[in-house]
């Protein structure tokens, strides 16, 4: 039957990101022409930080043209007729790929491409995120029209909400069967923040027809910021070598040149390994020195301060709390130094009597601090702390850390000389140490328990073993108990801590 | 106070006879009720009708006006019970809950209701909360319907049809002296349309005009003998004095179709999904001129059989379209035709699923398999099962081209929720004492059962949290922790629950999240809440409601005190003391709190006030990508981002815009020893000129004393 069909509109959003605004716009604007107009949403549970969706149609055709006939508009997207969708985020777009919403014979496709992360993807103990590359690829194949731009950053730009750039996108891409005057006029009407609201939908507008400002493209990923290449670094094969670079720079920063000195010896040594097996991208001394600077710069409360007292720093903390120029700002710490923190400071003879002396009272050392540092005193503290920095070689964690680095590079060298494979994997496992206290214990623990494994498997064969070593490293990061580790390297499960904690049954009647 | 205002909206409710109206699906309803002249309304908040609830709540003026009494009730049995009003009186009455979980509520006085019968129509409008976007168990109301016979209306869901059933409904329930029901689902309850009005009606008893003679009839007494000739009236009486109705004011809606030897039947609610289908298979037009005949079921029970009889007798086959499970309806059919000698095929659920939402995907299916089998002599079916394969399979294409699912979405305690540090006090008390078996219960708190938290292992319906401890807390070795919020509280949980554990001397934990409001629902208010109407100046208190009845062990804790709500839970679990211990967790609904202090704090902040604002936030270069802050909050504000570190490939992670300072992120670094990484920055606005030369004189001695980062020509020079 060849009658004029409804235009349909799907609305991608989250919560709170005006997607209700957006449909009350396309509702004003189809009434101003006196078309038809249905709208629906799914508000329910999904108000709260979901994902909710907004679901539209709208006759072009005007009342008085119809002769009394009701057109009949569908409640819900069906597979196939979205003429035109729009997603506020860019994994929500692949929501409605995965739903069979998009038709390459019909659909116009506008998404943000920046992200607002999933629950399970802010979780993961490493790097959980979606990639999003076939999404994009998926988007493109699928749809008639795709328009991927980040419109969080149009919005920020123009100190609007994003859906008034979402808006403009839409009508840009004239599959709105509204002119442009009659959607500003929509958003004229609404009366809420308009002046901001219409230079977010010209912004919309002007990126889809080509007519607007520079395009906004994501932001350039960072780059290593090596300012000079020192002389030994530009020894080091071109594919490591702004890798090794940035690592010197790091290590410097952390400690001091001759640090940096030790870096690069140790990093000498894996490559010079490597390059006489004839590994031309160098994937094993690539991601030693990676882990190998951040493992030498290990986290200890010098460091912590160091940070925290720098100049930069400062300044990075009002932009990021957008606190106007003259604004006065209190700051505040929060810091829980405890007897660990204390031994590691200290001398390894002096810090093994402490840690004996004080055993099973550890908790009475942990205060919990809300260190003022916008005051002078507060900021002088960690100025202090920060002047150990040159105490630091003779500290009792100094040496333990550098005896575990050098267990760890031994175990990669033996295995280099053995299989690339599996010395990739180790250096890889050098990722697992990392953070403060709890995490970093948990972190020692399950890289001493890879290595170990290594150390002790009779495997010799090296694609069995660089997946076992694989297996073992991806298991250490997917609980924080250990379990699954100790599963895939075939270990009793970790025992929960013993705690003095007097278990009360309860009581039978009164 | 709730979510919503409706100051605007009720406005509309004030439209006259033939003015259009231009609003949501429940607005309609609620003009609907106005147009009917009811005299009393109530209703428990519940999605998808809770806005009829705000609505009336905000249209106070206007009710009094009409002389028309509105609570928001107890529960939805107290809501059932006042539709009492109109079995001995003839009062126009209408209460509104989220069904199944408020009609099961409800029962015990909807039973009573429809036995006793009903001299003023008793309208019961119930938010049907199936498929998409739901929250509860998936059940269906129709049960309901046919076990007490109340009749079950389920308009098409456009304004005008849902607006003319409502009124319907009344003269229908009056007719046939039973309560109805009318189901509207999730869309229908928010889908945006127009219709013309009719004036409000002034009801002719009401609070203006009062009834002076009470009335006593024992007949509408439940005892015997007036039980047996209730029962005897619905069957011989109401029954065919419905169906009459039905039959007789066209409530159903027949379409003809060229296609003659096919037939839809469909319930109203799924009409216009079905049209879609129809529409994207070319077998009906823009306006839902069907190809196929349809017998359009309004009333879904009781059905009309003479009705049914003379759509399918002329028929090769008759599909019918029954979302959700038991298939009542089509079984129902079958009945009827069966015993009237039809023998048109009927097929329904051998088609269709048995159990699920009837998606646009699911009913171009069934149509396209209903053809298939059919093959009508008239009709391409090769064509049009081609085109519903190409709409059908773009799912799996989709899914094909994205290789693996995207991440889900599951909703979760909003960014400075007062329960999500209860959460994170749990997960943190478990860490010391070992795993608790947790008794949930319904509210925001049941977000805590999903990730980052998965705390609580039963959700057995609303207030019941500590009542479905009872049996598995004696027979557990260590204490059990129930959870409750303050509106499951007042809605039975401080009976069911409290009550019942004291008398019975149960040893248990009962958490009560006393935010304030009902917060899931849209934050209306409870006997309890912090701000209430303004004919409402009492405000309840939980804890002397429980010394009142007799526990001696409460709590009442901060709710973003962490490390107090660990040692707290901790001695709960552990005290020699036997009884019942109740920790009240006191924090309001950070959503009414953001909703009440925004304008108050804007308006400071012009007139030249002091103000402070807290935001935190994390340093980016001492973070080191492990995400344990992140697995203790789950706090939407609290995400990550790509790390600023050449070196470092985990995301860092990082404080978003959203952040309103709650305070849970310092708490949680505290609690939980986790990383030096979190700082709280407080932004003095409008400050003092001593503040400002304070802040200036620290800042210049930090800017001396501050540092930089050592780069190798800085250690070298």
């Amino acid at each position: 039957m060849s009658d004029i069909k409804p235009i349909s509109i799907l609305v991608a959003a989250l919560g709170g990101e005006g997607g209700g605004v957006l449909s009350d716009w396309i509702i004003s604007a189809a009434t101003q022409l006196d078309f038809p107009v249905q709208s629906t949403s799914v508000p329910g549970v999904a108000q709260r930080t979901g994902a909710t969706t907004y679901y539209l149609e709208v006759l072009p055709l005007a009342r008085n043209a119809l002769a009394g006939r009701e057109p009949i508009f569908s409640l819900t997207p069906t597979p196939g007729s979205l003429d035109i969708i729009v997603a506020s985020e860019l994994v929500e777009a692949g929501r409605v790929l995965q739903g069979g919403y998009v038709n390459t014979a019909r659909t116009t496709l506008i998404a943000s491409t920046h992200r607002e992360y999933a629950i399970s993807e802010k979780t993961a103990m490493g790097d959980g995120r979606f990639d999003t590359a076939r999404l994009v690829t998926a988007a493109q194949k699928m749809a008639q029209r795709t328009f991927l731009f980040d419109m969080r950053v149009l919005a920020w730009k123009h100190g609007t909400v994003i859906n008034t750039v979402m808006f403009g996108a839409m009508a840009g891409t004239g599959v709105l069967p509204f002119p442009r005057e009659v959607c500003e006029e929509a958003i004229r009407e609404s009366g809420k923040a308009v002046e901001a609201s219409l230079r977010g939908f010209a912004a919309g507008y002007g990126h889809v027809t080509g007519t607007g400002d520079a395009d906004v493209t994501a932001p350039a990923s960072i780059q290593a910021g090596v300012s000079s290449i020192p002389r030994r670094v530009q020894q080091f094969p071109e594919p490591v070598r702004q890798l090794v670079g940035a690592g010197v720079e790091h290590v410097t920063d952390y400690q001091s040149n001759a640090y940096a000195s030790l870096y690069l010896d140790r990093c000498e040594t894996i490559c010079g390994i490597e390059s006489d097996r004839g590994q031309l991208d160098f994937p094993v001394t690539r991601e030693t020195a990676r882990y190998l600077a951040l493992w030498m710069a290990y986290e200890d409360v010098v460091r912590v301060a160091d940070l925290k007292t720098r100049r930069e720093r400062l300044d990075r903390v009002r932009k990021e709390v957008s606190a106007k120029e003259g604004e006065p700002l209190r700051l505040t710490e929060y810091l829980k130094p405890g007897l660990d923190e204390i031994c590691s400071m200290l001398p390894s003879r002096l810090a093994n009597w402490t840690r004996n002396r004080f055993k099973g009272r550890e908790g009475a050392f942990s205060v919990a601090l809300h260190m003022r540092t916008d005051t002078v005193s507060g900021f002088l503290l960690l100025c202090t702390l920060r002047s150990l920095r040159f105490w630091r070689p003779r500290s009792s964690r100094y040496a333990n850390e550098q005896k575990a680095i050098v267990r760890w590079l031994a175990a990669i060298r033996l295995a280099l000389a053995m299989s690339g494979g599996v010395a990739h994997e180790l250096a890889l496992s050098g990722n697992l140490v990392k953070g403060y206290g709890e995490t970093s214990e948990r972190g020692h623990r399950n890289l001493e328990a890879i290595l170990a494994d290594f150390e002790a498997t009779g495997l010799r064969d090296p694609e069995l073993l660089e997946a076992r070593v694989r297996d073992a490293r991806v298991a250490a990061l997917a609980d924080p108990e250990g379990r699954t580790l100790a599963k895939s390297l075939g270990l009793q499960p970790p025992e929960p801590k013993a705690k003095p904690i007097r278990f009360v049954r309860r009581l039978p009647h009164a | 106070m709730a979510e919503r205002s409706f100051t605007n909206e009720v406005q509309k409710l004030r439209l006259g006879e033939g003015d259009e109206f231009r609003g949501e699906g429940i607005l309609a309803v609620t003009k609907a009720l106005l147009q009917s002249g009811v005299s009393y309304i109530g209703g428990y908040q519940g999605a998808p009708i809770s806005h009829l609830i705000d609505v009336l709540g905000d249209s106070r003026d206007l009710l009094e006006g009409l002389g028309i009494y509105f609570e928001n009730s107890a529960s939805e049995a107290g809501a059932a019970a006042m539709l009492g009003a109109s079995i001995n009186y003839p009062v126009r009455g209408a209460v509104t809950w989220k069904s199944t979980v408020g009609t099961n509520v409800a029962s015990d006085a909807l039973s009573n209701l429809a036995s006793a019968g009903v001299k003023g129509g008793a309208l019961i409008i119930l938010g049907e909360d199936y498929g998409e976007g739901s929250s509860i168990i998936q059940e269906r109301t129709h049960a309901f319907a046919m076990k007490s016979q109340m009749w079950l209306m389920d308009p098409r869901p456009n304004l005008t049809s849902i607006v003319n059933l409502v009124e319907q409904s009344f003269e229908l329930s009056e007719a046939s002296q039973t309560p109805v029901m009318l189901q509207l689902r999730i869309r229908a309850c928010h889908v945006y349309g127009s219709f013309i009005c009719k004036d409000n009606k002034a009801p002719r008893i009401s609070s203006n005009e009062l009834i002076t003679e009470p009335s006593f009839d024992f007949s509408k007494i439940n005892l015997p003998p007036s039980i047996y000739e209730q029962e005897r009236l619905k069957i011989d009486a109401r029954w065919p004095a419905a169906v009459n109705f039905i039959r007789d004011r066209k409530l159903n809606e027949t379409f003809d179709g060229e296609l003659g030897e096919l037939g839809l039947i469909v319930p109203g609610g799924l009409y216009n999904g079905v049209i879609r289908a129809l529409q994207q298979l070319d077998l009906a037009d823009t306006y839902g001129r069907s190809k196929i005949p349809l017998y359009v079921m309004n009333v879904v029970y009781p059905l009309v059989p003479d009705e049914l009889i003379q759509f399918c007798v002329t028929r090769l086959s008759v599909l019918v379209v029954e979302e959700g499970q038991p298939n009542y309806i089509e079984d129902a059919i079958h009945a009827v035709l069966r015993k009237a000698g039809v023998a048109a095929p009927l097929h329904g659920k051998d088609i269709f699923p048995m159990a699920g939402e009837y998606t646009g995907e699911v009913l171009l299916r069934g149509i396209g398999a209903y053809l298939d089998a059919a093959r009508p002599a008239k009709l391409e079916v090769t064509e049009v099962l081609a085109t519903q394969r190409a709409l059908t399979g773009l799912r799996q294409d989709g899914v094909a081209a994205l290789v693996e699912p995207v991440p889900s979405r599951p909703p979760g305690f909003c960014i400075g929720c007062p329960e999500r540090p209860v959460f994170a006090a749990i997960k943190l008390m478990q860490k010391e004492l070992g795993t608790v078996h947790v008794s949930a219960d319904i509210g925001c708190h049941t977000f805590g059962t999903l990730a980052p938290f998965n705390v609580g292992s039963t959700v057995l319906g609303y207030g019941l949290g500590l009542a479905s401890s009872s049996g598995i807390a004696p027979l557990m070795r260590n204490r059990v922790i129930s959870i409750m919020g303050d509106g499951g509280f007042w809605h039975n949980g401080f009976t069911s629950g409290v009550v019942n554990a004291v008398y019975n001397g149960q040893d248990s934990v009962l958490v009560i999240l006393k935010n304030g409001y009902t917060s899931a629902t849209g934050t209306q208010a409870i006997p309890s809440s912090p701000t209430q109407r303004t004919n409402h100046p009492m405000t309840l208190d939980i804890a002397a409601a429980l010394k009142g009845v007799g526990v001696r062990w409460v709590k009442t804790v901060p709710s973003y005190s962490v490390s107090d709500m660990l040692s707290t839970l901790k001695d709960a679990m552990t005290t020699e003391e036997g009884g019942l211990k109740v920790i009240i967790a006191d924090g309001e609904c950070q959503l009414e709190r953001q909703r009440r202090i925004k304008p108050i704090v804007a308006k400071r902040l012009k007139a030249g006030k002091r103000e402070v604002r807290t935001r935190f936030g994390i340093d980016d270069d001492v973070c080191t990508g492990d995400h344990s802050c992140i697995r203790l909050s789950g706090c939407p504000s609290l995400t990550i981002k790509p790390n600023p570190s050449a070196l470092r490939t985990d995301p860092v992670a990082t404080v978003n815009q959203g952040c309103v300072g709650c305070g849970l992120c310092g708490e949680n670094v505290h609690a939980a020893t986790l990383c030096p990484s979190f700082y709280k920055a407080e932004i003095i606005q409008n400050a003092t000129r001593w503040e400002r030369l304070i802040y200036r004189l620290r800042s210049s001695v930090i800017g001396m004393l501050a540092g930089a980062s050592r780069t190798q020509e800085a250690l070298t020079a």
